[in-house]
């Protein structure tokens, strides 16, 4: 019997902790662990051992932190760790068919992008090494534990998914909360490790079987997959200078009864855990009915800190981060803003979006490339699950690679070709299928043509190991105006693949109104109609007051909305005359003196004021005489401000921020090439991961009118030199925080000056002086923000042509 | 793992966050305009629903010679941190933070809302500040204690943080974690020394 099998059929027993009994042994503090697998063989023989005798069924392996980055003979280690286990298997004069020798794998000390420094690929590879080294030995499973972020959760899966057929445990450290360090909670980790296909999954370590009982019970609620639970004996306290855990073995035992009773199937215990411990817990628990786990039903999303259900309420899909017909967005794309996008998806979020459709694919564009970054970039800033659009493989499978969460993969559809390459992705990676009702004939004219496909890509999906729950059927809808029927079928089609199907259903549901007339209200009432046959979830532009209005009213009338408190307080916020009052013609200044209006706003950093300003102004006025008549000067005279003391850097940016969004206003208006006033490439230089300062840059050079490319931070020099050359840039800005990471800065300035001697290289930061921007041989170096954009302007000054 | 170690939690409420602290970082000098007074108000209030203060604590055995100091877990050589704690024989070792919540904030605020970004960084330094002041009055409740002493300050290299960290156990029960360039994460943390008078 596999311990997979073994899981679902009876009660399964995990060993306790390993630390404590080392030190006990002589462990010193800050030896490593696993070092005594090959030091002292017979103590680690001994324990595993007594582990065995106390009746636990998986033993793990003291491989918690055996990884290339904390050991250097990582082969010796893990065959000791592994051999030290074996000799005791073969001692054990129990039945050793029952016991599991399992290799074990923490958390690599390291923290993943974006909120740390460490490449998701980084720790694939690292957690790769010692599984290959793990599956020669001969162990029975793989057991991820401790893992306190959702994200490196993932690579180890990962990692050992692909160089091992062994099966894959995974358990989390959770806090008090209920969430990990990074954020998840229980439902999430459900999505995500469900999806990638872990034979069991639940929690360890952190705290004790008292306060584990809450996580455990969510597990149970939520996985289909068998649940264990391993906690620590209770909270560390110190008591005559000596730490003790607050639970005693009995103690223990008996929290681990009711853990037991819930339904969850595997029992262990972690830090200060001992044989004894789980002794207890096999005694007390062994008597109870097995609960054998049960399989739910529900269709989950999941960012990296919540799920989504796609059941109940119907959910809400942004699709305005998607190219197709939307001009500013392809100029971003082609710019390779993607701070464009990130606006675009808060702004989603901050109107009411649940999950966010991402589509990056463009003419010309390398959206293999391009569709990952923007995963990534996207993660860091919002936590909404993400939909990922794309007809090409590739740029599917990396941007599932590296999602963080369990996606809606939009999409597959009833061809043979999309079923070959998009199934396969899926199962690998987890996620929900939107499944499309096209088939090699086309999308069918009728609702039972439509669900006919519909059941053929369920059943393949089926045959490819994927749950009909992992899937979302889109039937699909044309355009009213060219077929009267459109609507009208797509209906029908909703309600008869939701009744005969069993799967919920979603819809792109701008489409009915192309080529009429105010399409807002086709859409609002189309929307409305859709949920009311049973729509799982909208893709729709959640600004749209009118179609914001239907949901809400529907919700509401559906009876999902408890005392009407969505919608009452939407009303309120969202008033139908909302009609904005023209800015008068002039406001008065601090000084006394009257500003004009535009100028008014800028200077004192009004940003929603300012863009409604200059759209006003703009029905009057020559774009070029706001910028340089109102925008310009306001900028300026808060710089002079700034530069006397009057008024600080906070506020200086509040004008910018003012100033940018009149400025995006105006622009519209202006021929392209006017738009801007010249091209800056910045970045943070690598090893540094604060990047406050140079982002305040930013703001204020584009508010003055330069197009900024931003690397971000982190940025290794080949990658400044290779974007410089790329956009033939002439002007790069650099920024460090810190004294560890000017030398990479002093590498990038040489870099740079060797392979672009044209280029001019403006430095800052706070360690940075103007000594040590010579000695490096920067060109420009600013002790502030403004000071950039004095540069800034010196510079294309200078080099106009 | 290592046994000794103490966890602390606080909650904004009650942690006391100085205004003028945040004001310094700023740059600001003088009474706040009041469009600069209301952000550092939503700072506050961003914050407090955002943080999840947490410290974890060891006591150390100290030994010094010279400017050699032995902590038992770890040696060090420093002019500065041997003056700070002359005389003494034992140190605590703490690290605090303020959590994932305003650490993922901050990113997305830098995105979003630069100056609001910039006024919440600041008000989130002094606030890990005064969860610092906090941990130190809790352990100040039975002893005398030096002021506390940073690394990265004075002769003290930042690179000491791996082993600082490593001794506290941190990055298993706080999710602090390192650099290569010897940053924290979250950022808004702190590891300290205490060291104990006359003990």
């Amino acid at each position: 019997m596999t311990i997979t099998e073994r899981l679902r059929i009876c009660r399964t027993y995990f060993d306790g902790g390993m630390g404590t009994l080392l030190q006990k042994e002589g462990l010193r503090a800050g030896e490593l662990p696993e070092t005594w697998n090959l030091t002292h063989p017979s103590v680690l023989e001994e324990i595993h051992l007594a582990y065995m005798e106390a009746g636990a069924n998986v033993i793990t392996s003291n491989t918690f932190g055996a990884n290339r980055l904390k050991l250097n003979n990582l082969d010796l280690v893990i065959r000791a760790a592994y051999d030290n286990m074996a000799r005791a298997k073969a001692r054990f004069g129990g039945n050793s068919d029952d016991v599991y020798l399992a290799f074990d794998m923490g958390p690599l000390g390291k923290l993943l992008r974006p909120l740390g420094d460490f490449p998701f690929e980084d720790a694939v590879d690292v957690f790769a090494e010692s599984v290959r080294v793990a599956a020669a030995c001969g162990f029975d499973l793989i057991l991820i534990e401790t893992m306190s972020d959702l994200y490196e959760t993932k690579a180890a899966v990962l990692a050992a998914k692909e160089n091992c057929d062994l099966p894959v445990i995974v358990t989390n450290a959770y806090d008090e909360s209920g969430h990990l360090l990074t954020g998840a909670d229980v439902p999430a980790a459900v999505a995500v490790l469900e999806g990638l296909g872990v034979a069991a999954l639940g929690a360890n370590c952190s705290l004790g079987p008292q306060q584990m009982k809450d996580i455990a019970a969510q597990y149970v609620q939520c996985a289909s997959l068998p649940v264990v639970i391993n906690p620590n004996a209770g909270l560390p306290q110190v008591k005559d200078g000596k730490t003790v855990f607050d639970v005693d073995a009995d103690g223990f035992a008996a929290c681990m009864r009711d853990i037991a009773k819930t339904g969850v199937c595997g029992l262990g215990g972690c830090c200060g855990t001992t044989p004894d411990y789980i002794r207890k817990t096999v005694a007390a628990t062994r008597g109870l009915p097995f609960v054998p786990p049960e399989e739910k039903h529900d269709t989950v999303v999941a960012s990296y800190t919540h799920a989504v259900s796609l059941c109940g309420v119907p959910k809400l899909i942004g699709e305005r981060i998607n190219p197709t017909g939307k001009k500013k967005l392809q100029a971003a794309l082609r710019a390779h803003d993607l701070g464009y996008l990130v606006r675009e998806a808060i702004a989603q979020q901050e109107a009411g979006a649940q999950i966010l459709d991402v589509n990056v694919g463009l003419g010309g564009l390398d959206e293999a490339a391009l569709l990952p970054e923007t995963v990534e970039e996207l993660q860091s800033v919002v936590d909404l699950p993400l939909q990922i659009d794309t007809v090409r493989p590739a740029a599917l499978e990396r941007a599932l690679r590296v999602y963080n969460g369990k996606p809606l993969i939009n999409s597959v559809n009833a061809k043979e070709e999309s079923l070959a390459t998009v199934l396969p992705l899926a199962r690998k990676y987890g996620g929900v299928l939107i499944a499309l009702t096209i088939g090699e004939d086309g999308i069918p004219a009728t609702a039972e043509g439509r669900c006919a496909l519909a059941k053929k890509i369920v059943d393949r999906a089926a045959a490819c190991g994927i749950d009909k729950k992992d899937i979302v059927v889109d039937p699909l809808c044309m355009a009213v105006s060219a077929d009267d029927n459109a609507a009208r079928v797509t209906l029908e089609a909703i309600r008869l693949i939701r009744e005969t199907l069993g799967v919920g259903t979603c819809l792109g549901v701008s489409n009915v109104s192309f080529a009429l007339p105010e399409r807002q209200d086709i859409n609002a009432a189309f929307l409305a109609m859709a949920l009311q046959s049973g729509l799982s979830c909208a893709i729709m532009n959640p600004c749209s007051d009118e179609m914001m209005r239907a949901y809400r009213c529907f919700c509401m009338l559906q009876g999902f909305d408890p005392h009407c408190e969505s919608y009452i307080s939407f009303a309120q916020t969202h008033p139908r005359t909302a009609a904005v009052s023209a800015a008068a013609p002039t406001q008065p200044a601090d000084d006394g003196n009257a500003l004009p209006p535009l100028m008014y706003a800028v200077a004192k950093g009004l940003q929603k004021q300012a863009a409604q300003t200059a759209k006003t102004l703009l029905q009057t006025e020559e774009p070029l005489s706001l910028i340089n008549e109102q925008i310009v000067p306001a900028l300026n005279l808060v710089g002079e401000r700034f530069r006397q003391g009057s008024l600080f850097l906070p506020q200086l940016l509040m004008s910018a921020e003012a100033a940018a969004a009149a400025f995006d206003t105006v622009s519209a208006k202006l021929p392209q090439a006017d738009g801007k006033k010249g091209t800056i490439l910045l970045a943070t230089v690598q090893g540094d991961v604060h990047d406050i300062g140079k982002n305040i840059v930013k703001v204020l050079l584009q508010s003055y009118g330069y197009a900024v490319l931003d690397l971000g931070k982190d940025v290794p020099p080949q990658r400044v030199l290779e974007a410089a050359k790329e956009t033939g840039t002439k002007l790069v800005g650099l920024s460090a925080l810190m004294t560890t990471t000017l030398d990479a800065m002093a590498e990038t300035v040489k870099l740079l000056k060797k392979e672009l001697p044209g280029v001019f290289v403006m430095v800052g930061g706070a360690v940075l002086t103007q000594e040590y921007a010579d000695l490096i041989g920067a060109d420009g170096y600013s002790k502030d923000a403004m000071g950039a954009v004095a540069l800034a302007d010196r510079f294309f000054a200078c080099n106009e042509t | 793992m290592s046994a000794e170690i103490t966890l602390l939690s606080g909650s904004m409420e009650t942690i006391e966050v100085s205004r003028k602290e945040a004001l310094r970082y700023l740059g600001v000098r003088g009474e706040p305009a009041p469009e600069l007074s209301a952000l550092l108000d939503r700072a506050r209030e961003t914050l407090n629903g955002s943080a999840a203060p947490r410290a974890v604590c060891r006591r150390l055995p100290l030994k010094t010679a010279g400017d050699r100091l032995d902590f038992g877990v770890f040696r060090l050589q420093s002019r500065a941190l041997a003056k700070n704690m002359a005389g003494c024989g034992e140190s605590f070792l703490f690290a605090a933070t303020l959590g994932f919540g305003p650490e993922r904030l901050l990113l997305r605020l830098q995105k979003s809302e630069p100056s609001f970004a910039l006024v919440f960084d600041a008000w989130c330094s002094a606030a890990v500040e005064g969860w610092c002041n906090e941990v130190n009055a809790r352990l100040a409740q039975n002893e005398t204690l030096r002021p506390r002493f940073s690394p990265g300050y004075g002769d003290v290299p930042l690179s000491l943080q791996r082993d600082v960290l490593a001794a506290l156990d941190a990055q298993r029960k706080l999710g602090i974690t390192l650099s290569d360039t010897f940053f924290m994460t979250p950022c808004k943390s702190v590891t300290a020394f205490v060291g104990i008078s006359g003990s």
